[in-house]
């Protein structure tokens, strides 16, 4: 299963905060940032492409279904 | 008749006033009954009578009284009032003179919701050390409200605008009335089992009657013992319930408690957009200090003048001080294009350059700050914009 919106955002601010306090050496630093901009390409790409979830309301018998508001 | 003695009008109702107005039983009356006949004259004073099934008094409120009471009087309304009897001799009226005047019957559930919030308070639940951290950026967020209305509207309509890529799950419960109490919790403890971020618990605006069911001591306790964080809000931003207390975060009304479940996705794409942006300065400045330093050695003595390092013109050194020359010369080289070559490449993936747009980076002891909660009043703290650096102190931190 692909990580969680919040777990990738964590993972890219570790490795900013790796690049910025750590001695990382140059080889490792540039693989970290190629990793890191995949990472934050996926997550602007999931805000900027944003398939809007549907609502779903709790039935009383636990199942879901999409819920749509009365206007 | 003649021999009678008359008195005038005026005489008689003066003489009544000093009676009543000497009577100790009439000097501090407190009074409940229902208002009937309200006119709040320009002046500012409050005219009115006071009754019940079976009688009526005129009442009056001066300026000064009237500008202090909390609700608007309407006819119809029950209330309680402190004055006292006296008489307006100009038209032989008696009349009571009220100073307070509160509504009758909110009394009561103002006393209950005191005195649970005092118990609940005393046994720690609104201990600020069980507040959940309520996610930043959650997935799935479930909405305990009446499924009609605009309670469900504001915050579906708020979390949607602002963060599209969130789940809502509507728990649907009755949020008035008997009944409601018992629906809210039975939907607290289903929501546990959902895998849910945030829980938003509440209900528009009402009467303070309407509103009860958060007031209730089950609620409370369930929204303690909820494992997922619960965001309150209930009614407006002047309504408080026992549930805002309890809850690990009071929103000030549902289109508040929307706001307070999600970011915005604009602003998080900015703060992507700042991070790519340190990461490739970080790169840069690193890359070009490694060719600085292979620079120096470039110029250094022993490669400028490798033979005069040696002396002897030895045959066999020459040769062996070429080929070493030659080959420190081409990983220079090599080196120097690889080098080159990562810088144009980083320069290729480089964001659109977040400084040059106007960002700016805050940093405090050399870190960047991404949040307020790192910072307080009079920090120091470096801010780097595309072209330097200013150093400041903080004046104020304020919440968004």
């Amino acid at each position: 299963m692909e990580k969680k919106f919040e777990e990738q955002l964590n993972d890219l601010e570790k490795i900013v905060e790796e690049l910025e306090n750590g001695e990382v050496s140059l080889d490792d630093a540039i693989k970290k940032y190629s990793e890191a901009m995949k990472i934050a390409k996926k997550c602007s790409d999931k805000l900027k492409k944003a398939e809007e979830q549907i609502s779903k309301i709790v039935k009383e018998d636990g199942t879901l279904e999409d819920f749509k508001i009365e206007e | 008749m003649d021999n009678k003695k008359y008195l005038t009008v005026s005489s008689l109702n003066k003489y009544i006033k000093y009676k009543i107005d000497n009577d100790d039983h009439l000097q501090e009356v407190y009074l409940k009954g229902e208002i009937s006949n309200f006119k709040a004259h320009s002046s500012g004073h409050f005219y009115f009578s006071l009754k019940d099934e079976k009688s009526r008094i005129k009442a009056i409120m001066f300026r000064n009284s009237a500008n202090n009471i909390k609700f608007r009087p309407e006819d119809g309304m029950s209330v309680l009032v402190k004055g006292k009897v006296s008489v307006y001799e100009a038209n032989g009226d008696y009349q009571i003179y009220v100073n307070e005047m509160t509504e009758d019957g909110v009394g009561d559930l103002y006393i209950a919701f005191e005195q649970m919030k005092e118990k609940l308070a005393e046994e720690g639940l609104f201990d600020p050390k069980y507040k959940k951290e309520i996610p930043t950026y959650p997935t799935r967020i479930g909405v305990i409200t009446a499924s009609t209305g605009a309670a469900i509207r504001d915050i579906i309509s708020t979390i949607k605008r602002r963060y599209p890529i969130a789940e809502v799950l509507l728990f649907p419960a009755l949020v008035q009335g008997d009944g409601a109490k018992d629906t809210i919790v039975k939907q607290i403890i289903t929501a546990q089992d959902y895998k849910l971020d945030v829980l938003i618990v509440g209900r528009g605006g009402g009467s303070i009657e309407d509103m009860w069911p958060f007031n209730e001591e089950v609620v409370a306790r369930a929204i303690f013992d909820s494992e997922v964080p619960i965001i309150s809000a209930v009614g407006h931003e002047v309504d408080f319930t026992i549930a805002d207390f309890v809850a690990d975060l009071r929103a000030p009304t549902p289109t508040g408690a929307g706001e307070m479940a999600v970011p915005d996705y604009v602003d998080v794409i900015n703060y992507i957009n700042q991070m790519e942006q340190r990461m490739f300065e970080n790169l840069k400045n690193k890359i070009v200090n490694y060719k600085n330093i292979l620079a120096k050695i470039k110029e250094s003595y022993v490669l400028k003048n490798p033979l005069n390092v040696y002396g002897i013109k030895a045959q066999k050194l020459d040769n062996l001080v070429d080929i070493l020359n030659r080959n420190l010369k081409e990983r220079i080289k090599n080196n120097k294009l690889i080098l080159d070559k990562l810088i144009s490449k980083s320069e290729i993936l480089n964001p659109m350059s977040a400084l040059k747009r106007g960002y700016g980076i805050v940093k405090k002891d050399d870190k960047a700050i991404s949040s307020i909660k790192y910072l307080k009043e009079k920090d120091k703290i470096k801010i780097e914009i595309t072209d330097g650096i200013i150093s400041s102190e903080i004046l104020k931190v304020e919440e968004r």
